[in-house]
């Protein structure tokens, strides 16, 4: 069984009187431990399906599971505490907390489990040193670099060990070399610890360091190609 | 999951903001300030008249007179009231103010009988200063009540001019009753004789009855012997006098309170819209911690608790500096020898800091349960 299922999965939204559907009826799979990109022209609902993946957004029609539960059917607490559990989002503007620092950033997941002070320490500690910043700890967002505050952003969505790792075009906002990096500790997550990735990319460089490429277009899975097929597209 | 592990969340978001917070701490500082001012003029008036179970004192003034340079009594009525059954001792009481307008600082004297005063009343009183010795030896002394020492610098062993007499201060004293806090008492005699050559006038006197349910009885009997007299009297319950004498400070403090409801709606206005502009100013922050997985709940309760934290900052710096202003001023109401004080108790300040808290947890409802429905997605869009 798949780790993420996909059955007629729509989502709609209602905009005056139109009715918008970035999502039409998609059906796909994810193996567990599998690195996903996902490519298509803006509004081709490559965004919209990863909120749906990752438990931000809800379905109009249509079925995802993940890992055995259904997601549509769970009520907005449940959904907050699966959430909690199983999901690392990576986001292109980082998305870090301006007041809090790096530390204090990646220890916000940890607050919501029963874990000691100390707990939390070793694993915050582990989850910085993994992304190589663990000397900038103490230094708050903006007084790191874009790829360092991307790292930190990183080491916030992996400090729970989640099921799956979600990324909105994580490189979409450094210089080549700051996303070189990310993307090779993308790799190393998913190489060493067999992350489940799904990840939007423009960028076909960026998506050829996934395992497998899927090409949206309004709202529709359109092709799907393996790594060098979609590095080349 | 215990909510004391997200406290230093909410304290960083508002240490962190400085600007932010300091303007909305210091608003409502501000606020509590004055809130806190009124509420204790509220409190100086409900002390210095309410009735309290247990009273025995009454006060026999001069009919139709309102101020003690026109109640004036031949000092004999006193064994004429000490001789209707159910009086226990009346003293008679020579008042001299320093200013017979509504002021901050009036100076009042006392002249009373010392041995039957002191038999009378020493019980209800603490010397903390001086020498009760001191003051029965010397005919200039004065036994100064702690609220106008501390208003005055008045210390034992010094002299001080006021109402043209020229007291030493043999004691402090200390009392429940706000009226000797703020009074000189000095020998009869001497007030009597102070530059006014008034022996045997009285302004008042003090009678004590042998029980509070005979206090009307023997009002109505003092007022009635002295009917047809020349100087006819008007007995009061000593809290009812104060009322009588003190109506134009009970009017202004009682609309005073409408003010103290207009600060407390200004705090309220205030972390209402700051938190709605932090609120608002931080729309994707929201929905990146909602995306870590904190519900939708816990949000909104991390909204409240800034609010909460803002007001509270607020509210304590405001009421304790009121606290200070009132005791460090030892400031009192007077008119016409009777004091309303500005008493700024602990009871007062804790009252301040309970409706700060409401109101802080108030004014972060709205916007906390406003973030708290947004959907995630569109925050991300919007933000």
């Amino acid at each position: 069984m798949a780790l993420i299922e996909c059955r007629g999965l729509t989502r709609e939204y209602k905009k005056g009187d139109n009715i918008i559907r970035p999502l039409d009826g998609l059906d796909l799979d994810v193996e567990r431990g599998e690195f996903v990109a996902l490519m298509g022209p803006s509004g081709s609902g490559k965004t919209t399906l990863l909120n749906l993946v990752a438990g931000i957004d809800s379905p109009t029609r249509g079925e995802l599971t993940v890992d055995g539960v259904a997601l549509g059917s769970l009520s907005r607490n449940k959904l907050a505490a699966w959430r909690a559990q199983h999901v690392g989002y990576v986001f292109q503007l980082y998305n870090l907390v301006p007041v809090l620092t790096a530390y204090e950033n990646v220890e916000l997941p940890l607050l919501l489990h029963a874990l000691s002070r100390r707990e939390r320490h070793g694993r915050v500690m582990t989850a910085l040193q993994r992304v190589g910043i663990a000397d900038r700890h103490d230094h708050y967002p903006r007084q790191l670099s874009g790829g360092q505050e991307q790292r930190v952003a990183i080491a916030r969505a992996v400090v729970t060990d989640p099921t799956i790792l979600v990324g909105d075009e994580p490189t979409g906002d450094l210089d080549a070399s700051a996303a070189e990096a990310v993307m090779a500790l993308l790799g190393e997550l998913h190489d060493d610890l067999g992350k489940t990735i799904i990840m939007v990319t423009h960028d076909p460089k960026t998506a050829a360091c996934a395992e497998r490429t899927l090409h949206l277009e309004k709202g529709r899975l359109v092709r799907e190609a393996g790594a060098m097929e979609g590095a080349a597209v | 999951m215990s909510v004391g592990r997200f406290v230093p969340y909410v304290l960083k978001q508002v240490t962190r903001h400085r600007g932010r917070s300091a303007l909305t701490v210091a608003g409502v500082a501000i606020a509590m300030f004055l809130f806190t001012a009124v509420q204790a003029m509220n409190r100086g008036v409900t002390v210095a008249t309410q009735e309290r179970a247990g009273e025995t004192t009454l006060v026999v003034y001069r009919a139709d007179r309102y101020c003690p340079a026109t109640s004036e009594l031949p000092q004999d009525y006193q064994s004429r009231i000490e001789r209707i059954e159910g009086v226990v001792s009346a003293i008679p009481v020579k008042v001299v103010v320093s200013n017979c307008r509504t002021s901050l600082d009036v100076v009042t004297f006392r002249g009373v009988p010392k041995e039957a005063f002191l038999a009378e009343r020493g019980g209800a009183m603490e010397l903390v200063a001086g020498s009760a010795e001191d003051w029965k030896r010397r005919t200039d002394a004065a036994l100064v009540g702690e609220t106008l020492a501390t208003r005055r610098g008045l210390r034992p062993g010094m002299t001080f001019d006021a109402a043209g007499i020229t007291a030493y201060v043999a004691g402090v004293i200390r009392s429940d009753n706000p009226q000797d806090q703020n009074v000189a008492y000095t020998a009869l005699e001497f007030v009597q004789l102070a530059g006014r050559d008034r022996l045997g006038i009285v302004t008042q006197f003090n009678v004590t009855v042998e029980d509070p349910s005979m206090l009307e009885s023997v009002a109505a009997e003092i007022d009635g012997t002295f009917k047809t007299a020349q100087e006819p009297t008007a007995t009061f319950t000593e809290k009812s006098f104060i009322g009588r004498i003190a109506d134009d400070i009970i009017e202004l403090v009682g609309f005073a309170r409408w003010l103290g409801i207009g600060c407390l709606a200004a705090v309220l206005a205030l972390v209402a819209n700051a938190i709605v502009l932090s609120v608002q100013s931080r729309i994707g922050e929201h929905a990146v911690l909602q995306t870590l997985g904190y519900s939708s709940r816990l949000v909104a309760l991390l909204i409240v608790g800034e609010g909460l934290v803002l007001s509270l900052a607020g509210g304590v710096l405001g009421a304790l500096a009121a606290y200070v202003v009132a005791r460090l001023g030892s400031f009192a109401l007077a008119v016409e020898g009777v004091s309303i004080p500005i008493e700024a108790s602990l009871g007062v300040i804790a009252t301040g800091l309970v409706v700060c808290g409401t109101i802080g947890v108030l004014g972060g409802l709205v916007p906390a349960w406003q973030a708290s429905r947004r959907e995630i997605a569109a925050c991300f869009r919007a933000a």
